[in-house]
């Protein structure tokens, strides 16, 4: 399976890169991790899915709301490269497990440090995803924003 | 003789007695049904069942549901739907950016 985070690197490169995580299978219904827990491993999707929420007020109770949903050969969890590496959503395996790879930040920045040009296409990719998550929720804001702009004016 | 006509003026007086007494007991239940007032009609009643039907009785005025009424599940699937919605009308607005895709009017039932 290719991952975005992995496009562009040679065969050797992905293996090296994926021989750094950990397998980690994420039963049904329990979180990856937790908006607010500290980011330390990133996440490339083997298999299953793995819903994206946040904490939103429903009528006096606290629910997680769904934001995004994320499929294989997806990444989640880069708020382990970004400063200040805490998780900003929580993410859970909905209906069936999921099964992801674990990667830890200290390996993988020193293996950038070792292979720049590895590091260099890993961090272009990043971009992409980031880029991505910024456009679109850019764009649904600015559809909500119009909505209320609407409603009050009507 | 004697014992004759005091039997026969006993019984005229035992007779006397109990007409006036006839009397006074026909009398006393007329004027009460004159006095009583009118009772209220009653119902006709249902014959009696184990199990009540006043609960699945419809409401005489059809009682408008509010928002507020929808249960918190239904609520949660409304706004995972629109999220959902949303998140497909942001992306054919990043694969093609216009001002038209990006005000294109949502059909999600959360907000119409």
């Amino acid at each position: 399976m290719t991952h975005e985070l992995l496009n562009g690197l040679s065969s050797a490169e992905v293996e090296q890169v994926r021989k750094l995580g950990t397998r980690l299978i994420v039963p049904s219904g329990t979180s990856l991790f937790r908006l607010g827990d500290p980011a330390d491993r990133l996440f490339l999707i083997e298999r299953g899915r793995i819903r994206l929420t946040l904490p939103m007020q429903v009528r006096g109770r606290e629910e997680d709301i769904l934001v995004e949903e994320r499929s294989p050969g997806q990444t989640v969890g880069w708020s382990a490269l970004i400063p200040p590496y805490r998780f900003t959503l929580t993410a859970t395996a909905p209906l069936f497990e999921a099964e992801v790879i674990a990667l830890p930040r200290e390996p993988l920045r020193q293996y950038f440090a070792a292979n720049p040009a590895a590091g260099h296409k890993i961090a272009l990719n990043l971009a992409v995803v980031i880029g991505h998550r910024l456009q679109l929720f850019q764009t649904m804001w600015l559809r909500e924003m119009q909505r209320t702009v609407e409603v009050r004016s009507a | 003789m004697e014992m004759f006509l005091m039997g026969l003026c006993m019984s005229v007086f035992g007779l006397g007695i109990a007409a006036v007494a006839f009397g006074a007991a026909t009398r006393s239940e007329s004027s009460d049904s004159a006095v009583q007032p009118e009772l209220p009609l009653v119902k006709a009643v249902a014959p009696a069942r184990f199990f009540s039907d006043r609960v699945a009785a419809p409401p005489a005025v059809p009682v408008a549901v509010s928002p507020r009424q929808v249960p918190i599940e239904v609520l949660l699937l409304q706004i995972e739907n629109h999220v959902r919605m949303e998140q497909a009308a942001a992306e054919s607005f990043l694969a093609f950016p216009t001002q038209a895709m990006l005000h294109s009017k949502t059909t999600s039932p959360f907000v119409n």
